[in-house]
C-alpha cells in the first residue's frame, strides 16, 4: 500500500517541541456575558450577511491567529487531519476489491448513456435571475445597433441629414442601457468589477467592453455631427456599425452559451434572431425620428427603411419558426404561459405590421407610422418572452434532465 | 476592489496538487452534519426549513447561495396509491388505521411496526449530500465577466466574493444548478471546498463532520483510486448499479470534462437532480453561437445598406 490514508497519523508540529504550544491569547477581551455578546453579534451584522460572508475584503479568510505567524490550533500541514478521519482503512472491506480494467468507466457509460428516464426528480438547474432589466436592455441595445446599421447606410449613398439623425437615435437608445444593466445587479454599486478584466471567452465580458465601447465611439460620432465635422463624424459613424454588429449579436450569444435547454438547443439561431429584431427595431426607431422631424415619407431614406424594418420582421418570424420546429419538446417553453402569451402577441404585432405595409397604398402615411411602433411593439415583446422563456424552460426538470440525456457520448 | 493577481483568470492550473471530495451515497445515513458543519464554519445564514419540503422528507430544501452542502432524500418508500387507498379506508373504517399491508400496521393484535420488514426496506431510502463539483471545465467561471470566479492551488472553484458584483451569468451557466445570487446580500455564493481550511491545512467542515466518512476529502488521485475500489467492492457484493458520477471516465465521457467533487451513485442520475452529460455551456456553445451571430450582424449591416442602395437607384 502506498497510499498514506492508511497511515497512522504522525504528531507534528508543536505538539512534538518541547517549547509547548503558542499562546492563543485572543488580542481583545471577548464580551462577558451572552447577552453582551448577541448585542455585538446583531450590531456587527445588520441587515446580515452584507459583509462578505469568507474573509474580509481582499483577505483570504475570517480567522485570526490568537498570536502573530501561529498556526490555526491543529493545523497540518498536507491536511493530515483529512487521513486521520478515514474510517474505512486497509484492514475494513470497504474498498477492498481491485477493478478491473475499464470497469468503472463502464458502470458509469451505462448508467449515464442509454435512453432518458422520466424518473426525474428536481431541481436540476436553477433558473436565471434576471429580472425586467435585462429584455428591455436588450430591446434598447438593439435599436441602438440597429440605428448604427442604418446610419452607415445613409452615409453609404450620400444621405448626411438622415445619418446624423440615425446615430443620435442610436446614442439616445444607448442612454438607458447602462442604467438597466446596473440597476439588475445584484450589488448595482459594484459594476465597475465588470471593467476590472477583459475576458475573451465570457460573452457577458465581451459585451460589457461592448457595450462601452460602442458608447464612446457613437458619442464621439454624434460630437463630430453637432461640431460640423462630416468626414470624422462618418468614420466614427462606420466603426460603430462594425462594433454594433457585435452589440446586437452577443445578447444571442449570452444566452445560448448557458445550461438553459431552450436557449442553448437555439444556439444558432438565437445570434440571427436577435439581430433581426435589432434591425427591425432600430430601422423602425430611426424611421419615425426622421418623420417627426419632417422628412417626407416618400424619401429614399423613409422607403429604404420601411423596406428594411419589414425584412427584419419577416427574416425574426421565418428564424423563429424554423427554430421552433426545430426543438421540438423544448419548444414548449415558448408557447406556454405568460412566455407563450407574449410570444404570441409578439408574432400577431409583427404580422399586423407587415399587413399594414402590403396595405400601403390604401394605409398611406399613417399606416406606415402604426407599422414601425407595431415593429417596435413586437420587439419588445420577442425580447421578454425569450428572457421569460428561458426561466420557464430551466425551471422544467424533464427538459434539462432529456437535454442532457440527448448528449450522448460518441 | 482588489487588484487581479497575475493569472487569476486562468482557467486551468496544471500541474497544481487537486484536492477534492469524494462522496459516496451508499454509505450516507441523511443526518445533515455536513449541512451544519458547512453553515457554521463559513457563517451562512439559515434559509428557513419546512417539513417535507416538496415531496420529500427533506426538510432545507435546495443547494442555494447560503447552502453549499445539501443532502438530497431520495424517499423511494413514499407510498403507493394503493397504499394510501388501504390506509384511508382503515382509517374510516374505525380501524385505528389497522391495514394489513402497511408495514407499520404489523400482524400483531397491538398494530406495532414491523421492525424486520422495515429494516428490509430501509436501503431503498436514499441519501446524497450534493455539493459544488469544481468541475474542470467550470461552467461558472467561464461565464463569470468579472474574475470573481478563480481557479485556486489546489484546483478548486473559488468565487472572491470581495470581487462578485451579482450579475447572475454564473446562474444559468452552471449545467448543476449549483451557484445561485443570494436576493439579500445580492452576491452568488458557492461551495469554496473550504478554501481558507485547506490553506491552513484542514480539511473542509463537511468531510471533517461527516460520521460516517460518506464525505471523503484529499488527493484528487487518492480518492479516485479509493472510490474506483469501492465501486469495485460494491460490484463484487451483487450492487451491480454502482457507479462513480465525475470521475473514473474516458475523456470523451467526462463530465464537465471531470468532476473535482464527484460521487457514488447507485441509481440514475436524474434521481439526484444530476444531468446525465454535462460540459461548460460556454466551451460547448460559444464558438458556433458566436460565428453566427456576428456573422448575421455583419449581414444584417450589409443588408441595410443594400436596401438605401436600392431605394437610391430606383429614384
Amino acid at each position: 500500500m502506498t497510499r498514506p490514508r492508511h497511515t497512522w497519523p504522525r504528531v507534528r508540529g508543536w505538539l512534538r517541541s518541547d517549547a509547548g504550544p503558542p499562546s492563543l491569547a485572543p488580542r481583545e477581551e471577548p464580551p462577558a456575558t451572552a447577552a453582551e455578546r448577541e448585542a455585538a453579534w446583531v450590531e456587527e451584522r445588520a441587515g446580515r450577511g452584507i459583509e462578505p460572508a469568507v474573509g474580509t475584503l481582499g483577505g483570504p479568510a475570517s480567522y485570526r491567529p490568537g498570536a502573530a505567524d501561529a498556526d490555526v490550533a491543529l493545523a497540518q500541514p498536507a491536511w493530515e487531519d483529512a487521513r486521520w478521519s478515514y474510517l474505512y482503512g486497509g484492514d475494513t472491506a470497504y474498498a477492498s476489491e481491485a477493478p478491473a480494467p475499464g470497469e468503472i468507466a463502464q458502470a458509469a457509460r451505462r448508467m449515464r448513456g442509454g435512453a432518458p428516464t422520466s424518473d426525474v426528480y428536481g431541481p436540476m438547474m436553477k433558473a436565471p435571475v434576471w429580472t425586467w432589466e435585462v429584455p428591455l436592455y436588450f430591446w434598447f441595445g438593439g435599436m441602438a445597433s440597429g440605428s448604427a446599421f442604418v446610419g452607415l447606410a445613409c452615409d453609404v449613398v450620400g444621405d448626411e441629414r438622415s445619418a446624423a439623425i440615425a446615430r443620435k437615435v442610436a446614442l439616445g437608445a444607448l442612454v438607458p442601457c447602462p442604467v438597466l444593466l446596473i440597476s439588475d445587479l445584484g450589488r448595482p454599486k459594484r459594476f465597475v468589477a465588470m471593467l476590472r478584466i477583459v475576458k475573451p471567452r465570457s460573452p457577458m465580458s465581451m459585451g460589457t467592453w461592448c457595450l462601452t465601447a460602442f458608447g464612446n465611439v457613437m458619442g464621439a460620432a454624434v460630437a463630430a455631427d453637432v461640431a460640423g465635422r462630416r468626414r470624422a463624424a462618418r468614420a466614427l459613424g462606420a466603426a460603430s456599425a462594425v462594433v454594433g454588429g457585435y452589440l446586437g449579436s452577443y445578447t444571442g450569444v449570452l444566452l445560448a452559451t448557458t445550461a438553459v435547454p431552450v436557449w442553448a438547443r437555439s444556439r444558432v439561431f438565437l445570434g440571427p434572431i436577435f439581430v433581426a429584431t435589432a434591425t427591425a427595431t432600430g430601422a423602425a426607431a430611426t424611421r419615425l425620428t426622421l418623420a417627426a422631424t419632417g422628412l417626407p415619407s416618400r424619401a429614399t431614406a423613409s422607403i429604404a427603411l420601411g423596406n428594411v424594418e419589414a425584412g427584419a420582421m419577416l427574416a425574426e418570424l421565418a428564424l423563429s419558426s424554423v427554430n421552433e420546429r426545430r426543438l421540438g419538446r423544448l419548444a414548449a417553453a415558448l408557447h406556454e404561459g405568460s412566455p407563450g402569451r407574449l410570444f404570441g402577441a409578439a408574432k400577431l404585432a409583427a404580422a399586423a405590421g407587415l399587413a399594414l405595409k402590403a396595405l400601403h397604398p390604401v394605409t398611406g402615411r399613417h399606416g406606415q407610422n402604426a407599422a414601425s411602433i407595431l415593429y417596435l411593439t413586437a420587439a419588445l415583446a420577442f425580447r421578454f418572452a425569450w428572457v421569460g422563456a428561458g426561466r420557464a424552460s430551466a425551471a422544467d426538470d424533464e427538459a434539462v434532465a432529456l437535454t442532457a440525456r440527448r448528449r450522448q457520448p460518441s | 476592489m482588489t487588484s487581479a493577481p497575475t493569472g487569476e483568470i486562468s482557467v486551468r492550473r496544471d500541474g497544481a496538487p487537486r484536492a477534492g471530495f469524494f462522496t459516496d451515497t451508499s454509505v450516507c445515513i441523511g443526518c445533515k452534519a455536513c449541512e451544519v458543519a458547512c453553515k457554521q464554519w463559513n457563517d451562512l445564514p439559515a434559509d428557513g426549513s419546512e417539513f417535507k419540503k416538496g415531496r420529500s422528507y427533506d426538510h432545507t430544501g435546495e443547494l442555494s447561495a447560503s447552502t453549499w452542502r445539501h443532502v438530497r432524500f431520495l424517499d423511494v418508500l413514499e407510498p403507493t396509491e394503493e397504499r394510501r387507498v388501504q390506509a384511508a379506508e382503515a382509517l374510516a373504517a374505525g380501524s385505528g388505521g389497522h391495514a394489513p399491508s402497511l408495514p407499520a400496521a404489523g400482524d400483531g393484535a397491538g398494530g406495532g411496526v414491523d421492525v424486520a420488514r422495515a429494516v428490509a426496506d430501509m436501503d431503498r431510502w436514499i441519501f446524497m449530500s450534493d455539493v459544488c463539483k469544481h468541475c474542470t471545465n467550470a461552467g461558472c467561471m467561464d461565464a463569470c465577466p468579472t474574475g470573481a470566479l478563480i481557479r485556486t492551488e489546489f484546483q478548486t472553484v473559488f468565487l472572491q466574493p470581495d470581487v462578485c458584483n451579482g450579475c447572475g451569468y454564473c446562474i444559468p451557466a452552471c449545467p448543476f444548478g449549483v451557484v445561485d445570487r443570494d436576493r439579500i446580500d445580492g452576491r452568488a455564493g458557492k461551495c469554496t471546498l473550504c478554501y481558507d481550511r485547506l490553506q491552513d491545512g484542514l480539511e473542509p467542515a463537511c468531510a471533517k463532520a461527516c460520521p460516517t466518512d460518506s464525505i471523503q476529502f484529499g488527493p484528487y488521485e487518492d480518492l479516485v483510486e479509493v472510490a474506483s475500489e469501492r465501486v469495485a467492492t460494491l460490484h463484487r457484493r451483487g450492487m451491480q448499479d454502482a457507479y462513480l458520477y465525475g470521475a473514473g471516465d474516458e475523456p470523451d465521457a467526462a463530465l464537465a470534462g471531470g468532476l473535482g467533487a464527484f460521487f457514488l451513485l447507485t441509481e440514475p442520475p436524474e434521481r439526484f437532480g444530476l444531468p446525465a452529460q454535462a460540459d461548460s455551456p460556454i466551451q460547448e456553445h460559444v464558438v458556433p453561437a458566436t460565428l453566427s451571430a456576428v456573422g448575421a450582424g455583419l449581414l444584417a449591416a450589409a443588408g441595410v445598406a443594400a436596401a438605401f442602395l436600392h431605394a437610391a437607384r430606383r429614384r
